[in-house]
């Protein structure tokens, strides 16, 4: 497949008959280039369900935002627009990755959670912000999977073959990787320049200009989520770790124990969500 | 303590945490000592999992979870620090087996 039709099709996911009514509304309220905090709040307020979803997200441990949180407009103020845009995209999303990835949604989760704990460490400014790029540094795999179920399928099986991770064999389906179609997908949603950088560059962390040291995070949590083996994200193996990102963070042999132990009781309630 | 599958329980199982509804009320707090009727209401509700007191579901054997882990990094690790992290992982996974193994599961 080529590159364009490759991302028309990306770029029409969203007119897909497997993706919910509400699902396919919230994405174009947050896509928006200029939306409002008025119009979030309004079209959230209409979905008890969405509201419940993320309220119970940010006021849960594994978000680790201190104090409570009641409302979606109270969560703007004190997250900022761009994090609750990301964090209502990622609420949408979890119930398509559970259906197109057994797995995923975990996967996701815990790299969430380990980049938040990381980001906190290294004092980064925006942990919250942080823990929303974990969550959706795998977008990609989501839209591939929605809209080529049979050439994903094939590509997982040929991983698996040749014993490589799905990465590595994409570009033999599609011409790219889920990388580079989870950052059209973030931009087209309008999305900040940094979240399209994390996710397009989150298997080569040395190439964000953006945000590379958020880049780094997410890719280290990535490799740790794997290495303890909580989730799926499509293979069995393991990616190495670009030697870049290692030094940038500059963690320590204990501040990866540390990081491993509070995150481990955080999985526990990940498995709530 | 542990989250246990609400389709694992049994009477007698104590709650370490308040349940709470999809609108944050209460339903049963801290402490409550599950019973038969408890447990259908809590599976009525949709609950997926509760914590309860005791250890939630054994973990798979320890031997086990270790050769997952060498499977995993089998091709990556001679790559640049995947053999710190490994041993890293290695040794926070034996750690889960210290303190939450049969033999003192209550740490």
């Amino acid at each position: 497949m080529d590159l364009i039709t490759l991302k028309n099709r990306v770029e029409g996911v969203h007119n897909l008959a497997t993706i919910p009514g509400v699902a396919r509304r919230l994405l174009e309220i947050v896509g928006k280039p200029s939306v409002s905090l008025g119009e979030i709040a309004d079209f959230v307020s209409h979905d008890p369900a969405l509201t419940t979803k993320v309220l119970k997200m940010v006021n849960s441990p594994i978000y680790g935002f201190p104090g409570r949180i009641s409302s979606v407009n109270q969560a703007v103020l004190l997250l900022g627009l761009g994090v609750v845009r990301g964090l209502l995209v990622g609420v949408t999303v979890f119930e398509l990755m559970q259906q197109v990835m057994m797995g995923l949604r975990e996967h996701s989760l815990g790299c969430a959670i380990v980049s938040r704990i990381i980001a906190r460490k290294k004092a980064l400014k925006d942990p919250e912000e942080t823990f929303v790029f974990g969550l959706l540094h795998d977008i990609g795999k989501v839209v591939l999977l929605l809209q080529f179920p049979q050439e994903y399928s094939k590509a997982m099986e040929l991983a698996r073959q040749r014993d490589v991770t799905v990465y590595e064999v994409e570009g033999d389906f599609f011409s790219t990787t889920h990388a580079t179609v989870g950052a059209w997908i973030a931009e087209q949603w309008s999305f900040p320049q940094s979240i399209i950088d994390v996710i397009g560059y989150h298997h080569k962390p040395q190439l964000s200009k953006v945000a590379p040291l958020e880049t780094a995070v997410v890719h280290f949590s990535d490799i740790l989520i794997r290495g303890r083996g909580f989730g799926f994200a499509g293979d069995s193996g393991v990616p190495a770790l670009h030697p870049s990102a290692w030094k940038l963070l500059g963690l320590s042999e204990a501040d990866i124990r540390e990081i491993l132990k509070e995150a481990e009781d955080l999985l526990e309630e990940a498995a709530e969500f | 303590m542990g989250l246990v599958p609400a389709s694992d329980l049994t009477p007698g199982m104590k709650l370490t945490r308040p349940l709470v509804n999809a609108g944050g009320v209460v339903m049963l707090s801290e402490n409550t000592e599950l019973t038969e009727a408890l447990i259908k209401k809590i599976q009525r509700m949709g609950v997926e999992a509760v914590h309860v007191q005791g250890e939630a579901v054994p973990l798979p054997p320890a031997e086990e979870v270790l050769a997952e882990l060498d499977r995993r990094f089998r091709n990556v690790e001679e790559a640049a620090h995947m053999g710190v992290i490994k041993k890293l992982l290695k040794e926070h996974i034996e750690s889960l087996y210290e303190c939450h193994g049969p033999d003192n599961p209550e740490k």
